[in-house]
């Protein structure tokens, strides 16, 4: 089963196009994994691998970039790999080919939603369990599908948790030092202020001392 | 263009990265952290209290309103409404224009002149008065909200409750925020400007401290203004923020980003759900409806996403099968009705553009399948939960068409209407559902983004007051035909058909919600229309319409004698039927007062009516019809008593009420003589709930038109004073009180009820009027069911053809038209709406005032 689709600009997360859940059963908890889908499609960049399955518990992710385009499928963990990425593909082709050239300019969100016909339309003859006859196309386009990186998504989302709190502790630590320079630089001036006071008192007793005791 | 998709981020203002509720869509109240503003003193509002105030001395200090030199005028035309002869409402940028010309004082010293309602006859202005302009300066006035979209009871608001309380007017507001726009500024940004503490969209009343910081009208709070904010798209300039058409405009629309989306926008998804009983087709409505549906098939609001579906009923619900491909439409039976399940998934509510042609062979073919049906029972509650399950993955729109008293499995009803009590003077019983199915069905329905319209074309009794549930709380809307038969009431079938063409093609907004703000110190406890509140103060919308309105009622809970000026923001977030997510906002700006007079000179009539129409419809259903009547007499006694204690060199004799609110009374009389809300006159349950939703979901003009109609005579208009738009000419007449006194057996009387028009020929008609404009040789030739008025080449019919289709111009939805004979069986429904006469059960307009005196003296 294909729960949800979305198609997203990778540099800014923008949603260009997705499928709305069909099922209402699973539409209780279908809301978190379409939070978990957004925020993975923020993580994205241009350095993210260009496929990639991520496990989500009784769900897995599948996503293909290309052309600066991810195309995300959340699939049940059960559902043929090689049928979900078959299916990205799919849709990879069709959309570059309707909307590719207009990507770069769009700034409203979900402005190709209209894909939606061809996405239920693909996702349909995906699943169908009759017609398997796409299966033998798919066997031959996808042989190196086990070479697809496989990662938890939960990993990924701390991932990046981890590396702003990294962040946040290496500026916890900069400002400490800085906080410690001040501070010292603090110190050095005051210890120079008493020393020269001191010498300064030593050296008024002395005139004071020679003034009067001498002349 | 790629940046900024981080920065948008930001504007939710929720704690989690991804809103996961509605609430957090629109953004919530006050957030917890804000610290109240410095500048508003924690002085506590003076204690609520109904007590009649005594005369306050600082009130004896204001100039005395000055005496009328003539009380009664003869004529349309009376010196004392010169001010008012204003252009008309729907020549709006001429009247802004003017508008400035008056003096504000002038205008004010009118609106408080005594008048002596027990001694001045012709008390309508000869044409319907536009709202009161609020005592704004002119750069403010320019840019304020629309009255016809956004409209408070009191243009001036009271500084304290106190103060409100001692008008004794009630406070609140009239909303029509979907109402067709023809223009409308939209903006793409990719920050939406909100302050962040009180989410109030940037507006024109919100000032600027200067380049980079403005100071939120509602709350008070301090804001920075974003860099996006500082470059104007309009003129292309950088670092006039005050010159972005936010600034500039007070109903503006923003394109939203995906922040204000918790899933992808829907599409249009459209089920017709259709009573198929023997009754129903007797009535004849399926030919005319899926004729009406064939003609705007390809006007339905939609992009190539559009669904739609049909589902039908009697005993048993029958579900169609249009997948793509398919020779032809298949039906499905489910005749288990009590646990009512999908036959099939995916191919029964289809993709209209890929099924066009089976749905419009199901539409040619429906009428004629169930000819011969001998089933006379409906399942109308079965049928309804199949509808729920089939739209819940999507949301969008249900349709019901049905045609009696839904009779078998889940909701089914029995007749509570007793004819013999249909005049009764006592309580009238059964204005509540007798079950909470529809209402539960109608809430779960509203949870998953689906809209139920109801259409009921019935005969007898099908107990309106529990089928309306599902609408109510659904926010859809009800359309009710009595007797609908399509050949023996042709103005009724006309009618449904002029309604379906309008409902078909009308704009729709889909899961939308929508919040009103206003400014700190007001709060807004009461919301009146067809929807379900889902939060304290969030209207969740599964479907928008462009003809709904809405009312709130407000109290002052702290005093706003700080500000100088009240502020309002209704924020409508919709998808648009083209998949796009919008946010509509208007902002009203109003003047705050601190004396009683003033609160009295900016009362607006035509809203208070309307808002206590509604706060009647509440207390009669809450309570009983007979205390809700008495309720609207003691608000019209509870606010002359104030003006009386409040001016104290008014000459005790008379009824005195301020100029502003002369027309109170004859209002409420009207109100009292509605379907809704009469007793004593005979009147169908159903009708009388039909009203009741009418006044609680129609906007302001409409109810206005209902409560009070408009009655001109037209067999002898004359250019004089008329107007001259593009080449035609639309003669002028005066409106006349509506009282048989006015009506001569010599003449031609238009009568315009918003939804209905009636035109009434006297007897002794001139005969040229009737050959001219009507096509008969004289009246005994008038047939008895004239239903149009026939588009004759003379002068005379132009000319009346010009003043119809003038007074039609703004409205949406066409009013049937009936020719009424002096001598015809049809005149009661006529007479009916002369509110100022007296009939067998009800005050005539000058015993009412009488009424009102003794009550006062009391």
């Amino acid at each position: 089963m294909v729960l949800l689709t979305m198609i997203v600009r990778v540099a800014d997360s923008l949603p260009l196009a997705a499928s709305m859940q069909e099922d209402e059963q699973s539409g209780r908890d279908l809301q978190r994994y379409q939070s978990q889908a957004k925020q993975l499609c923020r993580k994205l960049n241009e350095q993210s691998p260009a496929r990639c399955t991520l496990e989500a518990g009784a769900m897995a992710f599948h996503y293909v970039i290309e052309k600066g385009v991810c195309y995300l499928a959340l699939c049940e963990a059960g559902f043929p790999k090689k049928l979900a990425f078959a299916y990205l593909e799919d849709l990879e082709g069709e959309f570059s080919e309707q909307y590719g050239a207009k990507v770069p300019s769009v700034s409203r969100p979900y402005s190709f939603i209209e894909f939606d016909t061809y996405i239920q339309k693909t996702k349909k003859s995906y699943i169908d369990s009759r017609a398997r006859r796409n299966l033998g196309h798919v066997n031959s386009e996808l042989h190196d599908v086990q070479r697809i990186m496989v990662a938890n998504i939960e990993e990924v989302l701390q991932r990046g948790e981890a590396l702003s709190a990294l962040d946040s502790k290496a500026s916890n630590l900069s400002s400490l030092s800085k906080k410690y320079r001040s501070d010292a630089k603090y110190l050095n001036t005051r210890s120079t202020y008493a020393k020269v006071a001191i010498g300064a008192v030593i050296f008024i007793t002395l005139i004071v001392y020679v003034r009067f005791w001498w002349l | 263009t790629l940046t900024g998709g981080d920065s948008s981020s930001t504007t939710t203002g929720s704690a989690s990265p991804v809103p996961n509720s509605y609430e957090s869509l629109e953004g919530g109240g006050y957030s917890d952290l804000a610290a109240p503003p410095a500048g508003v003193p924690a002085k506590q509002a003076p204690p609520f209290g109904y007590n009649y105030p005594t005369v306050h001395p600082a009130y004896q200090q204001n100039p005395a309103p000055k005496p009328d030199p003539s009380p009664s005028h003869g004529g349309y035309n009376p010196p004392g409404y010169q001010p008012y002869s204003q252009p008309f409402p729907s020549l709006s940028e001429l009247s802004s224009a003017l508008g400035g010309l008056g003096g504000v004082s002038e205008q004010e010293a009118e609106t408080l002149r005594p008048v002596n309602l027990l001694q001045e006859r012709n008390i309508l202005p000869p044409k319907r008065a536009p709202p009161p302009e609020p005592n704004l300066s002119n750069d403010l006035r320019k840019v304020n909200c629309s009255p016809d979209t956004f409209r408070c009871t009191l243009t001036n608001i009271p500084q304290t409750q106190a103060l409100l309380n001692k008008a004794r007017l009630p406070l609140g507001l009239l909303l029509h925020p979907f109402r067709d726009l023809t223009q409308l500024p939209v903006i793409t940004s990719n920050t939406i400007v909100r302050c962040r503490s009180c989410r109030t969209y940037i507006n024109p009343f919100v000032s600027f401290l200067d380049q980079r910081r403005w100071k939120c009208n509602l709350c008070y709070r301090v804001n920075d203004v974003p860099d996006e904010f500082m470059y104007n798209p309009v003129t292309r300039s950088y670092g006039e923020p005050h010159k972005r058409p936010e600034v500039q405009n007070s109903t503006v629309e923003f394109i939203a980003s995906s922040d204000y989306m918790l899933r992808p926008p829907q599409p249009a998804v459209y089920l017709f759900l259709l009573d198929v009983s023997h009754n129903a087709v007797e009535s004849g409505y399926l030919n005319v409806f899926c004729q009406s549906l064939l003609d705007n098939l390809e006007k339905l609001p939609g992009d190539t996403r559009t669904h739609i579906g049909f589902v039908t009923f009697d005993s048993t619900v029958h579900f169609y099968n249009l997948q793509e491909g398919l020779s032809q439409p298949q039906m499905l039976v489910v005749s288990d009705i009590d646990d009512v399940f999908i036959p099939t998934h995916d191919s029964l509510l289809v993709n209209l553009k890929e099924s066009k042609e089976l749905v419009k062979d199901l539409l040619n073919a429906l009428p004629g399948m169930f000819t011969h049906t001998r089933e006379t029972q409906s399942a109308l509650g079965p049928a309804l939960q199949a509808a729920y399950k089939l739209m819940s993955p999507t949301g969008g729109r249900v349709s019901v068409f049905q045609t009696q008293l839904p009779t078998l499995g889940a909701g089914h009803l029995q007749s509570r209407e007793d004819p013999n009590l249909r005049s009764s003077t006592k309580n009238v019983l059964h204005l509540g559902p007798a079950t909470d199915f529809y209402k539960k069905l109608a809430l779960d329905c509203s949870g998953q983004q689906i809209g139920v319209d109801l259409f009921l074309l019935s005969s007898q009794y099908s107990d309106l007051a529990s089928l309306a549930c599902v609408s109510k709380y659904s926010a859809g809307s009800v359309f009710y035909y009595p007797s609908f038969h399509h050949v023996h009431n042709p103005a009724q079938t006309q009618k449904f058909q002029k309604d379906l063409q309008r409902y078909l093609t009308r704009k729709i907004g889909f899961e939308a919600v929508m919040r009103i703000r206003c400014t700190k110190g007001l709060s807004i406890h009461t919301f009146h229309g067809n929807f379900f509140v889902r939060s304290t103060d969030l209207l969740s919308l599964a479907n928008v319409n462009p003809d709904s309105g809405f009312a709130v009622q407000m109290s002052i809970e702290e005093s706003l004698a700080d500000t100088s000026l009240a502020c309002f923001q209704a924020a409508l977030l919709y998808t648009s039927s083209k998949g796009k997510r919008r946010i509509r906002v208007h902002t009203l700006c109003l003047p705050v007062v601190s004396q009683l007079s003033e609160v009295f000179a900016g009362a607006d009539i035509q809203a208070i009516s309307c808002l206590l129409a509604n706060m009647a419809i509440d207390r009669s259903i809450s309570s009983s019809l007979s205390d809700a009547r008495d309720a609207l007499v003691n608000a019209v006694v509870d606010c002359l008593t104030a003006y009386r204690a409040n001016g104290s060199n008014i000459q005790p004799s008379g009824l005195i009420a301020p100029a502003a609110l002369r027309l109170f009374p004859l209002y409420v009389l009207a109100l009292l003589k509605q379907k809704a809300l009469r007793t004593g006159t005979s009147t169908r349950l159903d009708e009388r709930v039909f009203s009741m939703c009418e006044l609680k979901s129609q906007p302001l003009q409409q109810i206005m038109r209902m409560v009070h109609p408009d009655l001109y005579r037209i067999d002898n208009m004359t250019e004089q004073a008329a107007l001259h738009l593009n080449d035609s000419v639309i003669p002028q007449p005066p409106l006349l009180q509506l009282t048989a006194e006015k009506l001569t057996r010599e003449g031609a009387f238009l009568l315009d009820c918003g939804s209905v028009m009636y035109l009434w020929v006297g007897k002794g008609c001139n005969e040229t009027f009737i050959r001219d404009v009507l096509g008969f040789q004289n009246y005994a030739s008038l047939p008895s069911n004239m239903t149009e008025i026939p588009e004759l080449q003379t002068t005379y019919s132009e000319r009346t053809r010009a003043f119809i289709s003038w007074l039609l111009e703004s409205r949406t939805f066409l009013p049937a038209f009936h020719v009424v004979k002096d001598d015809a069986s049809t005149k009661t429904s006529f007479f009916q709406h002369l509110v100022e006469d007296r009939t067998e059960s009800a005050f005539s307009y000058y015993e009412f005032l009488l009424h009102i005196q003794q009550q006062m003296s009391k």
